[in-house]
This record gives structure tokens, sequence and C-alpha cells, in this order.
């Protein structure tokens, strides 16, 4: 259950370095910037009218880190509470996840940390969680005090990073920290298959599709 | 003859235009999102005028925008400005006295809807051949909130209130009293026979109007003197005087309302005449309407902003040229011309339709009203109205103005006689629907009813809910490349539907992706509320019944495995190849569902999928769903999974009429047990479950079919099915249905995936494109290894009879036989 390294693909020739594979899960309260930070960081866009999402959505990036080639997989999640029973699905066996608040709104920040409760309690144990406070660009209407968040992240051991969809500020810096911090050294490689359907189902108590052909 | 018909005289427009304000400085509200431009706003306030209809009103057809915050205003204009008549043949007094009345039924119809005039003037009231009056450009105030959106001041010079001027340069009181006065110094120069203040400039004529103030004799009286026209100010009937002293009455709290002025004895006389009766003798005549004339034109190939720029109302200048000068540190601007076309322009260009004309010049008089319950073989043999653009594919049909011609009086007429008519309504829209009849018709096929409106203002739609913050945040966020969506008045209207839905549905909550549902009937209906808010409280209960519950995953669950057992039935294949990626419908098709494509698709595509969901019931979006991935199939079957979810969360572009088409293909030809489910609205004899959980139901691969639609195939379709029955030999012999064969579950080695494995009938099922495959086993017996494996071997239309074997013993005439009698 973890993330696939090799050496096999070799993008543009080269030979060296390896390749890590992880995933990524987006959680906070809805309309924090979550889609527009994942938007900002794969296509380098910004929409002012950035869709809501419902359910999810899956989208895939690719960082360079000296020398080893780091694919995310990332699940951005829908933010309303009501979709709060299919989140399990998504973070479950997600090696990272970013959880975002907006730091005009003091009520998306206490969602936020009630999220970095449930995954420190529920998902995999050596998770790297990230806390974005987004919407930097609008500091002087700011709700959320930059060293309330820190202390928080601190306390959990959670990185930390103002952000900013709009501008782009430390949108790639925090996806990269966090690419930093996931461990790269090889424990276990799933032989076979993209990993990736297999872990989600896997999580998903197997209950809804596991089904028939195994009776 | 026959374009006699369409040149009505009454049947012309024309258009205006000015520059709304642009936004100085800041780009952005204090939400962090930029600012609505001023001509969205301006585009969303505008649209409440075309509702307005009344004699004595031009009727506003349309709002275009055009580059730079350009608004472009197409509105009924016919008829010769009053301010030409001035100082020619003088008008009788009674003359006058008509067309105060009429002034004054317009400005009451205008101010009882909360419109005010503002500009009243000669140059914007027309006279008709007829001699009937109509006001033009009377919304420009209303629709500019009250002036605040535009740069340019909204007044006439000489026939604004004092209270006007004294309100400030940037004052935008609206009082309708400002328009009493208005109409009064109209009379005045009527009776005059001259307009006042001619020979001022814009300074003194303010002056003029403001010195009014001053002195406490009649205001009409010392008009009339300043003009020289004492003599003829002594002439006036005192009934006509009265009026025109009280409208310029100075302090607007003493001025009276039009409705008082209106109740003056002097128009008793007019009243008699009952006009509402006669237009009702008239209505079941009527060929046509404006809005339809302006559609048909456009189609045709008229072009509103073509003209402005033939006309050169529209004129581009280079952008150098509108660069300051010089702009100091602190943002001073300095040498920068004011842009003439900032300032407003007066200018009407009347819209040429001599096009039209030609082009419907052959269309035969019968055709502007059809007969709709021909029984008579000569009749309709005579009625050859039929315009062959039948098999045109839909896109063009809706563009082609002599297609479109005969929709719409078509429809317009069945319209008119709904409910009754329904029935005609629905054969009418299997073949397509005229788009400028959408809104309309789509409540027919809803089946909105009675007195939705009513219904609608009883509901709270204002007071703040714990929901309030998120439609607060999904709206802006709503399909927003719309002009209306996005326009403030757009954002309120969206809000209080779905306020109203959540508090009359208290069962229900509000789901993310509600709002995506809502879209397209305010966009619709956006001048009926009610109505936008009557469709989607019809739409709910037929295709997403329980969607919306606080805990939604039971129907949502069905749902999605329903999905999965119709791909499995249909396309084999691909629902393999989906199963061993690990790519399964709660990942892509939950907003799909959940929201009817609202939120996948843009609202022009929404409007082609949903003209024919409503055609079908609750079943039909998984058949959608269905051709949407047949489209994608290639990329699919060639994809793992993260390349398939990729695909899906920036879905590639649909051909909508194919994947409608597609669809309609599946649903008319799958049986209807096949994709019933408990939670759907609609009643459905297989829909009990026979003591087999749900969870159970949802979790095989295939669909189950009920015992009606197999007897229904074994009688009238037989060549339709494959029948097997997969209880043992002695069984069988004993009794089994009629044509069918006989495959014991326990002669089969389910370990390797090969259809040989069967048997001798393995070729039957091998070469099966169309068949359905029915498998009879018994409930208590394993039953989902057969079909499974079936499946798994990409045998299509594998199913199994729901209740198993015993369900069919109660069937009379009995399907049964015995293999003994053979
Ligand atoms: N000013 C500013 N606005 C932002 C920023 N990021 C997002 N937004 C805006 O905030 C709104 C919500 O952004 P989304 O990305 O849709 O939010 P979300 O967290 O994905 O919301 P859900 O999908 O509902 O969970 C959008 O209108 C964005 O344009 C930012 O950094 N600065
Ligand atoms: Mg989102």
């Amino acid at each position: 259950m973890a993330n696939r390294t090799s050496a096999a693909q070799r993008p543009n020739g080269s030979t060296q370095g390896k390749i890590c594979q992880f995933k990524l899960v987006l959680l906070g309260e809805s309309a924090v910037g979550k889609s527009s930070l994942v938007l900002r960081f794969v296509k380098g866009q910004f929409h002012e009218y950035q869709e809501s999402t419902i359910g999810a959505a899956f989208l895939t990036q690719t960082v360079c880190l000296d020398d080893t080639t780091v694919k995310f997989e990332i699940w951005d999640t829908a933010g309303q509470e009501r979709y709060h029973s299919l989140a399990p699905m998504y973070y479950r066996g997600a090696q990272a996840a970013i959880v975002v608040y907006d730091i005009t709104n003091q009520d998306t920040f206490g969602r936020a940390k009630t999220w970095v409760k449930e995954l420190q309690r529920q998902a995999s144990p050596n998770i790297v969680i990230a806390l974005a406070g987004n919407k930097q660009d609008l500091a002087n209407k700011r709700m959320v005090e930059y060293e309330e968040a820190q202390a928080h992240a601190d306390e959990n051991g959670l990185l930390f990073m103002e952000t900013s969809a709009k501008t782009a500020m430390n949108v790639n810096d925090i996806f990269l920290a966090i690419a930093k911090k996931l461990p790269k050294n090889e424990q276990t490689t799933g032989p076979g298959g993209s990993g990736q359907g297999r872990r989600l189902v896997e999580g998903d108590s197997g209950a809804k599709t596991a089904g028939n052909c195994c009776k | 003859m026959t374009a006699s018909l369409l040149k009505n005289p009454e049947l012309q427009f024309g258009a205006t235009t000015f520059f709304a304000k642009e936004h100085k400085g800041e780009t952005c509200g204090s939400n962090g999102l930029p600012l609505t431009p001023n001509s969205i706003i301006i585009y969303g306030k505008a649209q409440k005028l075309k509702m307005l209809k009344h004699p004595n009103l031009c009727t506003y057809l349309d709002i275009i925008r055009g580059k730079h915050e350009r608004t472009v205003i197409v509105s009924q204009y016919c008829g010769e400005p009053l301010s030409s008549y001035l100082g020619k043949e003088r008008f009788s007094y009674d003359d006058i006295k008509k067309i105060a009345y009429k002034i004054f039924l317009a400005l009451h119809y205008m101010h009882m809807k909360k419109i005010v005039h503002r500009s009243l003037s000669t140059e914007n009231i027309l006279v008709q051949e007829n001699n009937n009056i109509k006001l033009f450009n009377y919304g420009l105030f209303y629709m500019t909130d009250n002036g605040k959106l535009v740069s340019f001041p909204i007044v006439q010079l000489s026939y604004a209130a004092p209270e006007v001027y004294l309100d400030g340069p940037n004052g935008s009181l609206s009082n309708p009293k400002v328009d009493v006065w208005s109409a009064g110094i109209i009379l005045a120069e009527l009776v005059l026979n001259k307009p006042l203040w001619q020979s001022l400039k814009v300074g003194q004529r303010i002056r003029k109007v403001l010195s009014l103030v001053q002195g406490n004799t009649s205001i009409f009286e010392r008009i009339a003197r300043e003009h020289n026209c004492y003599d003829i100010y002594l002439s006036v009937p005192s009934d006509l005087k009265q009026i025109i002293e009280v409208c310029l009455t100075i302090m607007p709290c003493d001025r009276p309302t039009v409705q008082i002025i209106l109740k003056n004895e002097v128009f008793a006389q007019f009243k008699t005449a009952k006009e509402s009766n006669r237009r009702k003798i008239y209505e079941p005549f009527e060929q046509f309407t404006i809005e339809e004339l302006y559609h048909w034109w456009q189609l045709a190939g008229g072009d509103v902003l073509l003209e402005l720029k033939k006309q050169g109302l529209i004129r581009s200048s280079p952008p150098i040229l509108s660069l300051p000068q010089m702009v100091l540190i602190d943002g001073l601007i300095l040498g920068q011309e004011r842009n003439p076309a900032t300032l407003y322009d007066s200018r009407i260009i009347q819209m040429p339709l001599e096009a039209l004309y030609q082009r419907f010049e052959h269309i035969s008089l019968n055709c502007y009203y059809p007969l709709i319950h021909v029984k008579s073989e000569i009749l309709s043999n005579g009625n050859d109205s039929s315009y062959d653009a039948e098999q045109l594919p839909l896109v063009i049909r809706e563009k082609d103005p002599e297609y479109q011609f005969h929709r719409v009086i078509l429809l317009r007429r069945l319209l008119h006689g709904y409910p009754h008519t329904r029935d005609l309504i629905i054969t009418e829209s299997i073949k397509d629907i005229p788009p400028l009849l959408r809104g309309k018709i789509w409540a027919a096929l809803l089946n909105v009813r009675g007195d939705y409106q009513e219904e609608y203002i009883k509901i709270d739609k204002e007071t703040p809910t714990p929901t309030d913050r998120q439609i607060e945040v999904d709206i802006p966020r709503c399909h927003q490349y719309n002009e209306l969506l996005s326009s403030s008045e757009g954002h309120r209207k969206l809000k209080r539907v779905l306020k109203a839905w959540i508090y009359k549905n208290s069962q229900y909550v509000y789901w993310q992706g509600l709002d995506s549902l809502t879209a397209p009937f305010l966009f619709l209906n956006f001048n009926d509320e009610a109505k936008a808010f009557a469709c989607l409280s019809k739409f709910i209960p037929k295709y997403l019944h329980n969607f919306f519950l606080r805990d939604n995953s039971a129907v949502i669950h069905e749902y999605l495995a329903k999905f999965s057992q119709l791909i499995a039935f249909q396309d084999p294949v691909l629902a393999n190849h989906l199963e061993n990626i690990n790519f399964i419908p709660e990942l892509f098709a939950i907003p799909w569902f959940l929201t009817m494509f609202s939120h996948v698709f843009p609202l022009h595509k929404i409007f082609h999928l949903w003209d024919r969901l409503l055609l079908g019931d609750s079943s039909f979006p998984l058949h959608v769903g269905l051709s949407i991935l047949t489209q994608l199939r290639d990329t699919l079957l060639a994809s793992g999974f993260n390349e398939c979810i990729l695909l899906f969360s920036d879905l590639p572009e649909v051909d909508m009429e194919q994947c409608v088409n597609f669809s309609l293909e599946t649903y008319s030809t799958t049986p209807k047990s096949i994709t019933a489910r408990t939670q759907q609205s609609e009643k459905c004899v297989y829909v009990t479950t026979m003591g087999i959980p749900a969870q159970d139901l949802n979790k095989e691969k295939f669909p189950r079919i009920s015992v009606d639609d197999v007897v229904n195939l074994i009688r009238n379709d037989s060549e339709r099915i494959i029948i097997i029955d997969i209880r043992n030999p002695t069984q069988y012999a004993r009794s089994s249905a009629k044509g069918s064969i006989n495959i014991p579950c326990s002669s089969i080695t389910f370990g390797e995936v090969n259809i040989e494995n069967v048997g001798m009938h393995s070729s039957l099922l091998k070469n099966n494109k169309d068949k359905i495959v029915v498998i009879i086993g018994t409930e208590e017996t394993n039953l989902d290894l057969f079909p499974t494996f079936l499946i798994h071997c990409n045998i299509p239309k594998v199913c199994v009879l729901h209740g198993g074997f015993n369900s069919l013993l109660p069937v009379t005439p009995t399907i049964l036989i015995t293999q003994n009698q053979i």
C-alpha cells in the first residue's frame, strides 16, 4: 500500500533517477479553493468562476526533485459537509493530504482542524499532511492569523504555508515541500498494474464491488 | 397577400445603444471575485422589461451586450414621435384628452410594476397610424438601476420635475411622481402646440424649470404667458386645464399619483369603451407575436449590431486615441478626452424587415393558422404547410427560419390549449422543441399546472438558514459563462428558487449540485421565477426521487449499481474492462446523475439533452450515461485507471445529438425492468425485491428482468430472446418455459472464462448480438455464477429472471410446457 518506484520509465530518454508515484488528497470546507489550488498546480491556471466539485475530481502532475521524479495522483474532493461520507474512499491509502482553509473565514479553519484530526485517526499512519491557508491575496480581509495556524501546524507536525491560487503564491512550493517530505526509498512495491484503483477499492470496504465473482 | 400579415405597421422594431459605466480602479469585490461588469447587471435587470405587455407601451424584445460594456436595446418601434406633430396642425382638445388618458394608462401600468420612466418626453411617445400611442424607451432608468450604472444623466431637460434637478447631477430619485410632472409638461406642449423653452440652452432650461418653484400662481398659466399663449390658456376646457395643473404641482407630496389622476372625470368617457374586452375577442386570431417576428428575423440573418454599425451608431476607434496624455503619480489622469460614445446617444435605428418579408413571401395564409385537430382528409390535403426539414440535423433545424416559423406557430397554438393539448405537445416535442418556446414546453411536459405563482409567493425565500453559506458560495460558480446567470439579478433569483425548494421540501436538504440542476429552468424562465420553481419541483421527484435526502447513500448506490448492470447488459466488453481496472461509477458518475448532467455540460447541451430526457422516464439518464461511455469507448478500452479517470475529470467534447440518439436506441430496446429501481417514484411491478436485500441485488453484475417483461417477450417477440433454464434436467423436463433451452448449472466448469465450457449451446450464445439472454433458475440455488460467467465471456444482453422459475407458475394462460409432451 505505498508508492511505486521504478526506473523502467525513462521520459526523454533520461535513464537516471527513479520515479515515485504518490496519492495525494485535498480536503477542506467548500469554496476554500481546493480545486483552484489543483488547477494552478497542474495547469498553471486560475478560473475566477471555478465550478464547485461534486463527488471528487482526479488530476495528475509530475514534479522533479533532484534526481527523483515525483508523480502526484491528486484527488480533489467536494467540500460540502454532506459529501463527507465519500471522503474515506479518497483519503484511504493516500500518502499525502493538503488540508485547505480560507484565511478570510474562521469557520473554514475550524473545519480544517477537524479534518486533520480525522486524518490522524483514520488515514495511513505515515501520511504527510500539509495545512494550506489559501486566498493569501485577500490578506487585508484576514480572519485567521498566520501565527495561530502556524502554532496549530507545529503542534500536529504539519507542513504549513499560506497560499494563493489566484497569484500562484506558494502553490508549487507546498506540493514540493510535500514531495520532499515523502519517503522515496522503497519498502513495498505493488507488482504490475496501476496501484491506484486497487487501493481505492480496497479502502472502500470491499462490500460494494468485490461482489459476486468471488463467492 | 401573405406578406401583408407580416407587414403589420405595429410589428416593427428598432434599437438604441449606450455604454454602461466602467468600473474604475478596483476590479475585485470584497469576496475576491471580480466585480460583475455593469453591462451584465443591466442585462439581468432589463430582462423584466420584456415582460411588460401593454397596448400603450412598445414591447422590449432583446438586450444585447457588445464590446466594452456596450448595451444595445431592441424594442418594438412603430409610428412617429409626438414631438414631430408639435407646431403643425393643432390636436383637438378631445384628442389631447385621449392622448393624456393613454399616457396615464401606460404610466399606471409601469408604476404598478415598480418601474419609473424618469425620461418621459414627446420624443419617446410614438403616435401610430391608427392614432394609438405607445411609449418607447421607458425602461432606461429602471434597467440602469436608477441611472447608477451609466455615466450619463437620465433626464429630459424640459420635462424633468424640479425635484429631479434638486437631487443633484448624480441623483437617482425614483419617485414615480416625477413622471406625472413630465406628463403635465407634455400636455401643456400639446395644448400650446409648441415645444417649451426651445430657444434656451441647457443651463437656462434647467434654471427655467427651477424658477417655477418660486411663486405660487398656476404654473401652467405662467408657462402659457411666457410662451405668448395666454389666449390659448384661457380657451382650454376646465377639466383638461385642471389635469395639467395638478400634474404641475411643485411639491411632489401634493402632486397626485397616476392612479388618482386616472380617476378624474375627464377620462370617464374613455373607460366605457372597454378596450380590454375587445382585445379578448381578437386574441384567438393572433397570427404571431412581435417576439416571434424578431426571432425569425434573426434566424433569417437579421443582425442588430451590424445594422447599428452600418448606420454609424457603433464606431470603433483605435484604442490609442483613448489613452490619457499624462498620469500623475497619485493616479490623477490628465488630457484624456471624454469618449463621446459614453454620452447618451438618443438615435434609434429601425431594423429593416424586407429580407424577412421576401423570405416568407411564399408561405401560404393557412400556415399562419394551422389546423390542429384535422380529421378530414380533404382539409389536411389542402393544407400542405409541411416544410420538409425533419431529416436535417437538429442544430440546422433550429436555425432555419422557415422551419422555426412553422414549429413556433404550431406549438404556440398547442400551448394555448394546454393542458388539454398535452398529448399533442408531447407528440410534437418528439420531433424537436423550438428554442423560442422551450421554457413553456418544458413546463407542459413536466405537467406544471394550477396556480404555481400563488404557491411560490407563499413560500418563505428570505429567512436566513444555515444552508445559505453553501448556496452563496455555489451560485458564483454555477454556469457563470452565461450572461443571465452571472448577472446580479440571476444570482438573486437562483438563490430564491433554491431556498424556496429547500423550504418546501423539508424532507430534503441542499446538496451541492442542486444549483446546477436549477440553472436551466431559471435560464428559460428568467422572468417567471415561480415557473422555474414549479418545473424544478416536478423534475426532482420524477428523475431524482430521494437523491436529496440527508442520507442518500442507498439511492445513489442503487442507481450506480443499475448503471453498472446496464453497462454489463449492453456492452460486456467495456464492463469487463472497467471492472478489471477498478473504474467504478462511484468515482465519476455521481455528478452526472445527481445533477442530470447539468454539472458537466454547458447549457446549450443540457437543453438538447433534457429536451429528450423530459420525454422519458427516470431510467433514461442511465442510458445517457451509457451513451457517453460509448462515445468514449475506444479511449476507455485502451486506457488504464488513471487515463480513464482523467478523461472524466475534464470531460471531452460529447456530440449531443449523437449521444441523445444512442440513448434513445438503448432506452427503447431495453425492457423496463432491467433498469427498474426500488427507489424510483414511478410504479413498477418488478420493484418488489422478493425478500432479497437491496444490497445483494446491487452487488450483482447482471440486471434482473421481471416476469412480465419475459412473458411479454415470449408471447410477442420470441425472436428477441434466448431463454436458458439452468435448473437440473429433471426439473426442466417436468416443466419449463416455452422455447427455453436447458443448460444445467452443475454441468459447467466456471474455472476458466471460456464460452465453450457451456457445451453444445455455446455457439448460439457466442453469435448472439441482439437477443436478450434470460437466465431462469431458482432463487434458492446459486443464481449468479452462470450469468456472471456469461458476462465475463463478453456475452451481451444477459439478465436473470427475477423470482426464478417459480414466478412463471402463476402466469395464465400458461407459458409452461412439459418436455414429455413434445
Ligand atoms: N481571491 C482568491 N480567490 C480564490 C483563491 N482560490 C480560490 N478562489 C476563489 O474561491 C472560490 C472557490 O474556489 P474553489 O477552488 O472552487 O473551491 P473548492 O474548495 O474547490 O470548493 P468545493 O469544490 O465546493 O469544495 C472560487 O470562486 C475561486 O475563484 C485565491 O487564492 N484567492
Ligand atoms: Mg472544488
